[in-house]
């Protein structure tokens, strides 16, 4: 009996731990159904584009996001017209939804922003972090995760990153670098330690 | 004649008198022309490369506690105060830097003026690198690059604790005893009884 128990715990032990590490790049990312700040539910797959989307993980509080709106606005608006759709996310508890709809409604008009209440997503995913990008492709393979590039301010870009990630997989070509942190806001959990 | 010599004399004594005691009035002014320094001198805040990193991140004979963090960052700014008590209460035993991310034209400006704000004494340090994914990974392999981090790593240089997210204080405090007493806490397990 000890030893089955062992077993079982051991067992789930290891699928938290690898539910823990989230996604990587080459898996399939499963379909998945949040509210958005229209008051309507959206899935993955209702929203994907020809050619993929984006699940980006943003903040209506973070500095770093608000450095990057221009600029994911112009990405977002840039590969649409290429099939490729932006979806974001929010999953900061300490955000609430009017704040959140009155920024997206003002910053990120442009694609649907889904609640992820309780971080059920961001869990699964294994995002930390915001801005945070997950490119998958028409199948929801995941083909790029991380930064959009690398400079926070904008001012000294000279790897974009999620561009080149999206140019390579359009042009049916490998994408080179599948990842890349950055420095960003902690995603405020609802279970934080 | 000398009744007039002795006035053109008291005239000079008490001109003499008036303009010393201006000059005086001046001297004890307040310093409204010199600017008042403040209690807190900013400190000197260092650029460094993923070189720089990596040399940051070997420990020069004692344990060592990274803290990386940004002025923008709201829970690296409100445990920043936590940071400078522990600075303080294990000075000589551990070595205590900061790694800020912020932009590089805060270097001088915001930075100083935040670890002033909160008495940091500890050597801090901003990183700019054109490759951060390189430098995250160098810290820990496990680490997206959220803030703030805290990472504390033994004389020996092996990772003993980090913390990605605001720390706990009593549990950082904990950590940082652990790594100060290796011996006394491997020598207690070995003398712990064993369970079957």
């Amino acid at each position: 009996m000890k030893r089955v128990l062992g077993l079982f715990t051991l067992m789930i032990a290891f699928a938290f731990a690898a539910s823990a590490q989230g996604i990587a790049v080459g898996d399939t990312m499963e379909d998945f159904s949040l509210s958005g700040t229209d008051g309507k539910t959206h899935s993955l797959n209702s929203l994907k584009g020809k050619n993929g989307a984006v699940v980006m993980f943003l903040s209506a509080q973070c500095p770093v996001v608000k450095a990057y709106i221009e600029r994911i606005n112009a990405v977002a608006a840039e590969y649409n017209s290429k099939g490729i759709t932006f979806i974001g996310i929010n999953s900061n508890h300490t955000e609430d939804l009017a704040w959140v709809k009155s920024d997206a409604e003002q910053n990120f008009a442009k694609f649907p922003m889904l609640i992820d209440k309780g971080n059920k997503l961001a869990d699964k995913l294994g995002a930390t972090v915001t801005p945070e990008a997950y490119y998958v492709d028409a199948k929801n393979v995941l083909l790029y995760h991380g930064a959009i590039d690398n400079d926070r301010s904008g001012k000294a870009i000279t790897d974009q990153y999620l561009r080149t990630a999206f140019d390579s997989a359009l042009a049916g070509k490998k994408i080179e670098r599948t990842k890349a942190n950055a420095f960003g806001c902690t995603i405020k959990r609802l279970k934080a330690e | 004649m000398f009744s007039k010599v002795l006035a053109k004399t008291a005239w000079c004594a008490v001109f003499a008198f008036l303009l010393t005691g201006v000059v005086f009035a001046q001297e004890r002014q307040p310093a409204k022309a010199k600017p008042k320094t403040t209690a807190a001198v900013s400190p000197k805040v260092i650029q460094i490369d993923i070189e720089g990193l990596q040399s940051l991140l070997a420990p020069k004979g004692k344990p060592l506690l990274i803290n990386f963090w940004a002025t923008w960052c709201d829970p690296c700014r409100e445990e920043f105060p936590d940071l400078v008590m522990i600075d303080g209460r294990y000075k000589g035993k551990l070595d205590v830097i900061t790694i800020s991310l912020d932009d590089v034209e805060d270097i001088a400006t915001a930075v100083p003026k935040f670890l002033a704000e909160v008495k940091a004494q500890m050597p801090a340090y901003l990183l700019k690198t054109p490759d951060e994914s390189a430098a995250i990974t160098m810290v820990a392999k496990d680490w997206s690059g959220s803030l703030p981090m805290t990472v504390i790593i033994d004389a020996g240089g092996k990772t003993a604790y980090q913390k990605s997210g605001k720390f706990k204080t009593d549990v950082l405090i904990s950590e940082i005893d652990k790594v100060l007493k290796p011996k006394v806490a491997s020598e207690q397990k070995d003398a712990s009884p064993v369970q079957n």
